[in-house]
C-alpha cells in the first residue's frame, strides 16, 4: 500500500507569527483510510489540513520548511489548481466556497475545470446528488440553502470532480445528528468501496470517532498518529464514553456506545441505580411567554401556533432538524424578526433586542468590529451605558488571557466565544444562543456549559438552539424538538433525549432513559 | 431556480440589438414602445423571485436617470426645448437601464461566464463576480445590523458606522479570500475545460436572436439612411413621428415574451 498523503519534517509558521502552527510534522496517511485530526482549538488542524493541497503555504504566505507530498507529487511544486484532481477540500465555512448560483451547477464546476468529457460529467452529478440526498435542491440557488444543507452541497461538489483524497474541516458542525450520521455513512462507503482516502477535521469526537480508522493528535503544532484508541486516549479527551471508561478505569478505553456497552458489561460493578430526579433548576418566575406564534420568511411559513413558557432558572435546549425553524424562533424572541401572528413577552413586555434579550447568532463573526477583545466586550457595556470592566465577563468564558488580543487572529472556536461573551454583557435576563458549540473544542464547551449554568443559577434563563446532543445533555434543565415549526417534544431532558432515537445522548444510549452525562453515571457507580 | 432552456447566446443577441435601438433614436415613441417590449419580455422569462428584485432596481434606476437627466436643466436657462431635450436623452438612458434590467433578469451571470470563449474566461470570471458583490454586501449589511442590535449597538450616526462597516467588510475580504482559494483548489485554470448541460440552439433561441437582428438593422438602414427621423426635433417642437416600419421593427423584439417561455 501507498501512502496517499506524506508529511516529512514539515515546519510551517504563519507571517508575522513567532510560534509554527506546524512543527517538525512527519506524517504519513495509507492509500483508503479514513483518517481523523484531533486536538484543541488552535492546535495547527486547519494549517495541516490547507498543507494537504498547497493552499498553506502558496495562499497563506509564511515560512514553510520540509515536503508535503500528495499521490507522489510535492505541494510545493504544483500550484493547488494541479493538484485538484488528487485532493479536493471542504473549508470550515462551505458557503464561502461557493462558485456558481444553482446546486447542480456548483456540483459540476469542478469537473468542468478537469475537462471531463460532459456524458460523464451528467452521470456523476447525478450519482452525486443521490450519494448525499440533494436531488431535492439541485435547482435551488445555492445561497438559499440552510447551514446543514450547505455543508452537504459543499461535500458534494468536492466528492463529484472524483478526488482520490477528500479533505475535510468539520463537516458535521452544522449538521443535525441524523444529517452527521448520514455524511459520515457516505464518506465511509466510499472509503470502504472505491478506494478513497478521506481525512477530516472534528471536534464532536461522538459523532466520528467510531467511523474512522486511523486518528492524528494535534497538541501545540505537533503531531503523533496511530489508531484511534490510542492518540484520543492520551489527549485526554473524547467523546463521553471515552470519558467515563476513563473516570471508571476501563482498559481498554471504549470509543463507541458498543464498546461502552460491552465494558459495562464485563466490568465488575454495582448495579445502576435509577436515575437521580430529573434536572430541574426552574423557578415560579415567567421570564419568556409566546402565545400562539407564527412567523415566516417570505410567504414561507416556518413556525406556527407556537405556546412555550420559560422560566427563572432554566436552560431551554431547542433542537430539530436542519431547518426546523430553531434559528427563526431565536430571532423572534431577540424582537429581531417580526411575528406574523401571535405574540412573545418577556418578562410582561415586547421584547427589547439587547436588553431583555441578547442573541448570539450563528454567524458570531459579523458582530466583532473591534481591535482587541476587551474592547469588543467594552462596545456592549457602552451601549447601555455603562462603563465597566470587560474581565468579568471574559472570566466567566475562560477567555480572560484573550484580552488584548485581535479578534481577527484568533480561531473559530475562540471568536465565538468573544461572541458569546459581548453578547453575556448586555446581562439581559434572556440569554439565547444559536449553535452555541461550531467549532469549540471540549475544553472550551466545558467552559461555555459553565457560563450558560451560571448565568441561571442567577435566576436569569438561557435559550440554546443546537444540534449538539451532548451539550443538551449536559447544560439543559428542558428540551423542546420542533418539526416542521412545531413542537413536538417538550421536557426534561431525560424524558425528551431518553425517549428518541435520533437525539439520544451516549449515556442514554448505554445505560437508558435518564441517564445524560458520564459524571452523572459515574457519580451513581462509585 | 429553473434552468434556463434558452442558449444564453439568444439573450445576448436580444439584448444588444434592442440596446442598439435605443441607442440611435431619441424619439420618445419608440423609446417607450421599447419599455413596453421589455417588460413583455421580461414578464415572459424572468427565472426567479431574486432575479426579479433585480429588475424593480434597474426600473427605478431608469425612472431615477430620467429624472435626474430632466433636471440638469435647472442649472442652466430653462426653457420648453432644451427641458424636452435633456428628458428625451434621459428617457434614452433609461431605456438602455431597462433593457440591461430585463437581460439581467433572463439570464444567469455565471452560467454567461462557463460560455465565454477560453481567453476570456477570466475576465468574464472577475466581471460576474463584480456583479455578484452588490447583493452579497447588501444582504451583509442587514445581518451585521441584526447582529449589532442583538446585543443593544443601534446603527445610527457616523459614530456607529465601525459596528457596521468592519464585519461587512471583513466579512467581505474574507469571503473573497475564501472563494479564490477554493476556486483555485477546485481547478479553476488549470487549462483543460469542458462545459456541463451546454445549451443547443434551439428553435425558440434561433426565433429570439434573428428577429431581434433584423429590428436593429432596421434601425442602423434608418439611421445610416436617413428615410426616416429618429432624433424629433425641439426647437421648435414638433410631433414626434412613428415610422410604420420602424415600429414594426420594435415589435420583433417583443417576440420573446412569445416563445421559449419556461413552463411553470
Amino acid at each position: 500500500m501507498s501512502d496517499a498523503l506524506r508529511f516529512d519534517e514539515v515546519t510551517f509558521t504563519y507571517p508575522e507569527e513567532g510560534r509554527p502552527a506546524m512543527a517538525d510534522v512527519d506524517l504519513a496517511i495509507d492509500e483508503g483510510s479514513f483518517a481523523l485530526a484531533v486536538g484543541p482549538t488552535g492546535s495547527g488542524k486547519s494549517t495541516l489540513l490547507r498543507a494537504t493541497n498547497g493552499l498553506v503555504p502558496q495562499f497563506s504566505g509564511g515560512t514553510f520548511t520540509g515536503r508535503v507530498s500528495v499521490d507522489g507529487r510535492d505541494t510545493l511544486a504544483h500550484a493547488p489548481r494541479r493538484l485538484a484532481d488528487v485532493v479536493a477540500f471542504v473549508p470550515q465555512d462551505p458557503g464561502a466556497s461557493f462558485v456558481l448560483d444553482r446546486v447542480e451547477d456548483e456540483l459540476a464546476y469542478g469537473m468542468e475545470n478537469l475537462g471531463v468529457d460532459p456524458a460523464h460529467m451528467r452521470r456523476r452529478v447525478e450519482e452525486t446528488l443521490d450519494l448525499l440526498d440533494l436531488a431535492g435542491l439541485r435547482d435551488r440557488g445555492v445561497r438559499t440553502l440552510s447551514g446543514g444543507e450547505r455543508q452537504r452541497v459543499a461535500i458534494a461538489a468536492a466528492l463529484a470532480a472524483g478526488p482520490r483524497i477528500l479533505v475535510l474541516d468539520e463537516p458535521t458542525s452544522q449538521l443535525d445528528p441524523q444529517g452527521a450520521e448520514d455524511v459520515m455513512a457516505a464518506l465511509q462507503r466510499l472509503v470502504h468501496d472505491h478506494g478513497m482516502t478521506v481525512l477530516l477535521a472534528e471536534h464532536r469526537l461522538e459523532r466520528v470517532a467510531g467511523w474512522v480508522d486511523v486518528a492524528i493528535g494535534f497538541d501545540r503544532g505537533r503531531v503523533r498518529s496511530g489508531t484511534p484508541a490510542e492518540v484520543i486516549g492520551h489527549l485526554g479527551a473524547g467523546p463521553p464514553v471515552t470519558r467515563l471508561g476513563r473516570m471508571l478505569g476501563w482498559d481498554p478505553l471504549p470509543l463507541t456506545v458498543r464498546a461502552a456497552r460491552a465494558a459495562a458489561a464485563a466490568a465488575p460493578q454495582p448495579a445502576l441505580p435509577r436515575p437521580g430526579p430529573a434536572r430541574n433548576g426552574a423557578g415560579h418566575g415567567v421570564v419568556v411567554e409566546v402565545r400562539g406564534l407564527r412567523a415566516s420568511y417570505a410567504e414561507r411559513t416556518v413556525l406556527r401556533d407556537l405556546d412555550l413558557d420559560v422560566h427563572e432558572g432554566e436552560v431551554l435546549a431547542v433542537m430539530g432538524r436542519n431547518g426546523a425553524g430553531k434559528s427563526t424562533l431565536l430571532r423572534v424572541l431577540a424582537g429581531i424578526h417580526e411575528p406574523s401572528g401571535g405574540h412573545v413577552r418577556i418578562l410582561g413586555a415586547k421584547p427589547r433586542p439587547g436588553v431583555d434579550v441578547g442573541l448570539c447568532p450563528q454567524e458570531a463573526d459579523e458582530l466583532l468590529f473591534n481591535d482587541s477583545v476587551e474592547h469588543e466586550v467594552r462596545a456592549t457595556l457602552a451601549a447601555r451605558g455603562e462603563a465597566g470592566a470587560a474581565d468579568p465577563w471574559l472570566a466567566a468564558l475562560g477567555i480572560a488571557g484573550l484580552a488584548g488580543r485581535h479578534p481577527r487572529d484568533l480561531s473559530a472556536g475562540q471568536r465565538l466565544l468573544v461572541a458569546t461573551a459581548a453578547v453575556a454583557a448586555t446581562d439581559a435576563p434572556l440569554l439565547a444562543l444559536d449553535e452555541p458549540t461550531r467549532g469549540l473544542d471540549p475544553a472550551s464547551k466545558e467552559r461555555l456549559i459553565g457560563f450558560v449554568r451560571a448565568h441561571a443559577s442567577r435566576g436569569r434563563a438561557a435559550v440554546v438552539a443546537t444540534h449538539d446532543v451532548e451539550l443538551a445533555a449536559a447544560v439543559a434543565t428542558r428540551v423542546v424538538i420542533l418539526a416542521g415549526g412545531e413542537v413536538i417534544a417538550d421536557g426534561d431532558p431525560g424524558s425528551v433525549l431518553g425517549d428518541s432515537r435520533v437525539f439520544a445522548p451516549q449515556m442514554t444510549r448505554v445505560f437508558g432513559p435518564g441517564w445524560l452525562t458520564p459524571e452523572q453515571v459515574a457519580e451513581a457507580l462509585t | 431556480m429553473d434552468r434556463p432552456t434558452l442558449h444564453p447566446m439568444a439573450w445576448i443577441v436580444w439584448a444588444s440589438s434592442a440596446g442598439f435601438v435605443a441607442f440611435v433614436t431619441t424619439d420618445p415613441v419608440y423609446l417607450f414602445l421599447l419599455w413596453a417590449v421589455s417588460w413583455f419580455v421580461y414578464a415572459g422569462h424572468r427565472v426567479d423571485a431574486e432575479h426579479a428584485r433585480s429588475f424593480r432596481l434597474f426600473l427605478t434606476g431608469a425612472v431615477v436617470a430620467v429624472t435626474l437627466r430632466t433636471g440638469l436643466v435647472f442649472f442652466g436657462t430653462v426653457s420648453a426645448a432644451n427641458t424636452t431635450f435633456s428628458f428625451l436623452e434621459g428617457l434614452r438612458l433609461g431605456t438602455i437601464l431597462v433593457i440591461f434590467g430585463t437581460f439581467n433578469a433572463v439570464t444567469d451571470p455565471f452560467g454567461l461566464v462557463r460560455m465565454a470563449p477560453r481567453h476570456f474566461h477570466e475576465p468574464a470570471l472577475a466581471a460576474a463576480l463584480a456583479l455578484s458583490i452588490a447583493p452579497r454586501t447588501v444582504a451583509g449589511v442587514g445581518r451585521v445590523r441584526d447582529a449589532q442590535r442583538m446585543r443593544g449597538i443601534r446603527i445610527h450616526g457616523a459614530r456607529a458606522l465601525p459596528a457596521l462597516a468592519v464585519p461587512v467588510l471583513e466579512r467581505g475580504m474574507e469571503e473573497a479570500h475564501t472563494l479564490a482559494e477554493s476556486m483555485d483548489a477546485r481547478g479553476h485554470g488549470a487549462g483543460r475545460r469542458s462545459r456541463y448541460r451546454p445549451q443547443p440552439w434551439t428553435g425558440a433561441a434561433i426565433l429570439i436572436a434573428v428577429p431581434a437582428i433584423a429590428a436593429a438593422a432596421t434601425f442602423l438602414a434608418a439611421s445610416v439612411g436617413g428615410w426616416a427621423v429618429l432624433h424629433p426635433q425641439t426647437s421648435p417642437m414638433v410631433w414626434p413621428e412613428a415610422d410604420p416600419l420602424l415600429l414594426a421593427a420594435i415589435g420583433l423584439l417583443a417576440v420573446p415574451g412569445l416563445v421559449g417561455r419556461p413552463e411553470r
